[in-house]
C-alpha cells in the first residue's frame, strides 16, 4: 500500500516505453523499427507540432536499440538550455569518448528544440556531428523544420510528426483515466482534445490537473485552462482599452514576476485573448491590434527591453481605446 | 500621484518689487521700460538681459508686465524659424493698441542663444528686421551675450547684466516658500540646497520640492542623498523634470544626456514616469512610441557596434518624448525609481526558486525548462491549490523542497507540508 503513494507526472508516467506502444505516427515507427532491425540508424532530424511524441519515439528507438538499460547510451540534450554551442561540443565530446561495450557500436544524442538554434551554432554542430560520426548518431528534434540549415537537413534522415488525431488522444486519455482510477465524463476528454490543440503532453496535464479537482468534467477541464491562462492577461486588456495605464501595468507586471512569463509570452497571451470570444472588441480593431502585437514580438526576439515594448504596446492600447469612445 | 503646480511658477513674483536680488538690473531695465510707456522711445529699442541660469531674467520680465499693466507675447526662439511665425510676430510688434485694454506690449524672445548660428542665420537676420520696425518694447534674453553668433544683435540691444544670486537671497526665499507650504525646516538643509544650487534660484525651488515630495520635514539628513550625487549633472529626478519641462529638442536632448545614470537606466526612468506626466492618452501613445522607437535603435547599436546611431537613441529618448506632449499641461508630479530594479531585486529569490523546479520538470519530463514554466508549471500550480493530498504525492515523487512547495501554492503550502509529512511516516 505504502508503495504506490507517490505520484508522478502522467505525461512522463505514461509515456510509451517500446517503439510497438506508440499507437499513432505508423509510417515513422516503421521506418524507425528497420533500424532497430538493422542495428544501425543515420542520424535522424525529427520535426514536428510540440506533444506529437517525437521525444518518445528517440526514447523509444534507443530503449529497442540497447535495451531497459538504454539510459548509458543516450546523452539527452536541450539547445534552448545549454548555454552556447560550446557548452554543446564540449559535453558531445566528453560523452562520445568513453566507449561502451555491446553489441551496438554507437551512441545517440538527442539534442532537443535544436530549431532555437542560431544558423552559426548549426553550422558548429553540423561539424561536430561529422566528426563524431564513427561513435554517435544525433537524432535531433524541431518544431520548425525550416529554421534547421540546408547542410544538416541534407545530412539527416527527416521524419515528420503529424498532430495526433482526436480518436488517438481521446483514447489514450481514457486509457489512462481508466488505469488512474479516475472517474470522467467522455465530453470531458473530447473537451480536453479540443483544447490541447493535438498536444498530447497538453492534454494529458490538463487530464491530471482536472483529476485533482475530483470527477473530470467539462466544467474542471475549463476552470483548469481558465486557472492555466491567468485572468491577469484579460484584465490588463480591458484596463488598458479603458485608459487606466497604471493598472495595466501593475497587471503586466504581476504576469511577468509571479508567472514567470517572458515578454514573448505576454504578447503570444495577449494574440490569443485579443482574437478570443470573452473579449468585446470591434473585429477591425483585433486585426490593428494583432499588427502592434507582430511588431512587439519581433522587436522583442531582437533584443529589446520588454518593459518599455510592453508599455507602449499599453499605451496604444490605451490611444486606442479613447479613440473608439469619442 | 500628488500632482501640484510647479513651485517655480507658483512663486514667480507678481511685482518688480519680488523679483530677488538683481537690483542694479532692474535699475537699469525699469526706466527703460517706463520710457516706452510714456511715449518717449527710448535709443535701443531692444534690451538684452543675460545672466546665469535662475537669476531671475524672464521673472523681472513677466513681473514688469503684471505691474505695470503691459501685455506680455513671448516667443519662443525656435518660432522664428518659419516664415508665417516671422510675419506674425512683425504683426504685433507693429500694431500699436492693444485688444484686451493693456497700456502696451513687451515682446520676449526667451533664450536666443537657443538658436543654431548656421541653421536658424535666417532667425537672427528676422530678430534685427524685427528690432528695427518695432514700436513696443523687445526683450531678449541668454545665459551668454558674448557668444559670437549675437555679435550683430548685441550692438542693437541695451545690455542688461543679472549677476549670480548671492546664497542669502536664495535662503530667504526659499524660507518663503517653506513658511507659504507650511513646512518645518532646517536652516541646515536650506543652505544646502542654496550651496547646490549655485546661485540658480530655480534649480534651488525645484530641489526644494523634490525634498518637500519625500517629507514635511525638510531636515539635512533627507536633503542630503536627493542633492549628494550633483556635480552639475543631474540627478535621474532632475534630468526627469527637465525632460518634461523642455520646449526645445536641444533641451530634451541636453537632458536626458546629462543625467548621471547610464542612457539604458535613464530609459527606464523615463518609461516608469511617463504616465504619471502624461495623462492625456494621445500625448502618452507618442511618448512610448518614441521611446520604444529609442530602446530599439539602442539594441541595433549594442547588436552592430555601430555606436554613431546612439545619436538617435537620444533624439527619440529626449526629443521625441519631451514634443510628444501636446495636450497635457505640465505639472509637478513626484517621480518614482523605476520598479522594475526595483522588482527585479525584491523577486531574485522568487525567480530562483521558480527555475528550480522548472529545472526539476524539465529532467523529469524530458523538455526544456522554458517548456516546463511554460506547458507544465501552470497545471503543476492548480494541483498544490486545489489538492494538498495530491499534491503532496507529487512533491514527494519530484523530491521538491519546502520553498518549491511554498512557491506553488502560497495559500496552502502548509496542508501539502502536513500531507508530506504523513507519507514520509508511513513509507
Amino acid at each position: 500500500m505504502a508503495s504506490v503513494e507517490v505520484e508522478l507526472l502522467w505525461a512522463e508516467k505514461y509515456r510509451p516505453k517500446t517503439l510497438d506502444e506508440i499507437v499513432n505516427q505508423e509510417e515513422i515507427v516503421r521506418r524507425l523499427k528497420q533500424f532497430v532491425k538493422s542495428r544501425n540508424m543515420p542520424h535522424c532530424l525529427f520535426a514536428g507540432p510540440p506533444g506529437t511524441g517525437k521525444t518518445t519515439a528517440a526514447l523509444a528507438l534507443a530503449h529497442d536499440l540497447y535495451g531497459s538499460g538504454y539510459v548509458r547510451y543516450v546523452l539527452e540534450l536541450n539547445a534552448s538550455d545549454a548555454r552556447g554551442i560550446d557548452v554543446i561540443r564540449t559535453t558531445v565530446k566528453e560523452f562520445a569518448r568513453s566507449v561502451v561495450p555491446g553489441p551496438i557500436p554507437f551512441k545517440i544524442i538527442i539534442l532537443d528544440e535544436a530549431d532555437n538554434m542560431t544558423a552559426d551554432a548549426q553550422q558548429a554542430l553540423r561539424r561536430t556531428m561529422e566528426l563524431f560520426t564513427s561513435t554517435c548518431r544525433f537524432i535531433l528534434i524541431a518544431n520548425y523544420p525550416s529554421k534547421i540549415i540546408e547542410p544538416i537537413q541534407s545530412r539527416t534522415a527527416f521524419f515528420r510528426f503529424t498532430p495526433l488525431k482526436k480518436e488517438d488522444v481521446v483514447a489514450r486519455l481514457k486509457w489512462i483515466a481508466d488505469q488512474e482510477n479516475v472517474e470522467y465524463d467522455m465530453e470531458a476528454l473530447e473537451t480536453i482534445f479540443e483544447l490541447s490543440e493535438g498536444d498530447m503532453r497538453r492534454a494529458i496535464n490538463i487530464l491530471q490537473a482536472a483529476s485533482a479537482l475530483g470527477r473530470v468534467t467539462v466544467e474542471a477541464v475549463y476552470k483548469v485552462i481558465g486557472a492555466a491562462h491567468p485572468t491577469e492577461v484579460r484584465e490588463m486588456v480591458k484596463a488598458a482599452l479603458a485608459g487606466r495605464f497604471t493598472e495595466a501595468r501593475e497587471k503586466l507586471r504581476a504576469l511577468m514576476i509571479n508567472y514567470g512569463l517572458s515578454g514573448v509570452d505576454v504578447v503570444k497571451a495577449l494574440h490569443r485573448e485579443i482574437f478570443s470570444a470573452e473579449l468585446k472588441i470591434p473585429e477591425e480593431l483585433k486585426v490593428i491590434i494583432a499588427d502592434y502585437l507582430g511588431e512587439v514580438q519581433y522587436r522583442l526576439a531582437e533584443g529589446a527591453d520588454d518593459e518599455i515594448q510592453l508599455s507602449a504596446l499599453i499605451a496604444r492600447l490605451a490611444m486606442l481605446g479613447k479613440r473608439l469612445r469619442v | 500621484m500628488s500632482t501640484r503646480l510647479p513651485w517655480i511658477i507658483k512663486y514667480r513674483p507678481k511685482k518688480v518689487a519680488e523679483v530677488v536680488d538683481q537690483d542694479n538690473a532692474k535699475k537699469q531695465f525699469i526706466p527703460w521700460i517706463k520710457a516706452w510707456i510714456e511715449g518717449k522711445k527710448p535709443e535701443k529699442k531692444a534690451a538684452l538681459l543675460y545672466g546665469p541660469a535662475g537669476c531671475g531674467k524672464t521673472s523681472l520680465v513677466e513681473a514688469t508686465a503684471k505691474e505695470f499693466g503691459l501685455e506680455l507675447i513671448e516667443m519662443n526662439a525656435s518660432d522664428f524659424r518659419t516664415r508665417e511665425a516671422i510675419e506674425r510676430i512683425a504683426k504685433v510688434a507693429a500694431t500699436k493698441y492693444s485688444l484686451f485694454g493693456f497700456r502696451g506690449k513687451i515682446i520676449l524672445l526667451d533664450e536666443i542663444d537657443g538658436l543654431n548660428a548656421i541653421a536658424d542665420r535666417g532667425a537672427l537676420n528676422a530678430v534685427l528686421d524685427l528690432i528695427e520696425a518695432t514700436t513696443h518694447p523687445i526683450v531678449l534674453t541668454a545665459n551668454d551675450p558674448w557668444d559670437p553668433k549675437l555679435r550683430s544683435l548685441r550692438d542693437k540691444c541695451l545690455l542688461i547684466a543679472f549677476r549670480r544670486l548671492p546664497k542669502r537671497a536664495v535662503i530667504s526665499m526659499l524660507k518663503r516658500i517653506c513658511e507659504s507650504e507650511k513646512l518645518i525646516c532646517e536652516y541646515d538643509a536650506l543652505s544646502l540646497i542654496a550651496d547646490y544650487a549655485e546661485g540658480d534660484l530655480r534649480s534651488a525651488i525645484n530641489d526644494l520640492q523634490n525634498v518637500a515630495s519625500i517629507s514635511k520635514h525638510i531636515t539635512l539628513d533627507v536633503a542630503k542623498p536627493i542633492l549628494a550625487r550633483r556635480d552639475r549633472q543631474y540627478t535621474p529626478f532632475e534630468a526627469l523634470r527637465s525632460l518634461f519641462f523642455s520646449k526645445y529638442a536641444w533641451q530634451a536632448k541636453r537632458a536626458v544626456t546629462s543625467a548621471d545614470i547610464d542612457y539604458e537606466t535613464m530609459m527606464l526612468w523615463i518609461a516608469e514616469n511617463l504616465p504619471y506626466q502624461y495623462t492625456d492618452p494621445e500625448d502618452l501613445w507618442r511618448a512610448y512610441e518614441a521611446l520604444a522607437r529609442a530602446d530599439v535603435y539602442l539594441g541595433r547599436v549594442k547588436r552592430t557596434q555601430n555606436w554613431d546611431l546612439l545619436a538617435y537613441v537620444f533624439d527619440l529618448m529626449g526629443a521625441g518624448v519631451a514634443l510628444a506632449r501636446k495636450k497635457t499641461k505640465f505639472k509637478w508630479v513626484k517621480y518614482s525609481f523605476p520598479q522594475k530594479i526595483l522588482l527585479l531585486a525584491k523577486t531574485r529569490e522568487r525567480r530562483e526558486i521558480r527555475d528550480a523546479i522548472a529545472k526539476v520538470l524539465a529532467g523529469a519530463l524530458h523538455i526544456s525548462s522554458i517548456v516546463a514554466k511554460r506547458e507544465v508549471l501552470p497545471f503543476l500550480r492548480i494541483i498544490f491549490n486545489e489538492n494538498p493530498e495530491y499534491a503532496a504525492r507529487i512533491a514527494l515523487g519530484l523530491n521538491l523542497t519546502e520553498s518549491m512547495i511554498k512557491f506553488l501554492t502560497p495559500k496552502r503550502y502548509r496542508e501539502v507540508l502536513r500531507e508530506l509529512a504523513k507519507l514520509k511516516k508511513t513509507a
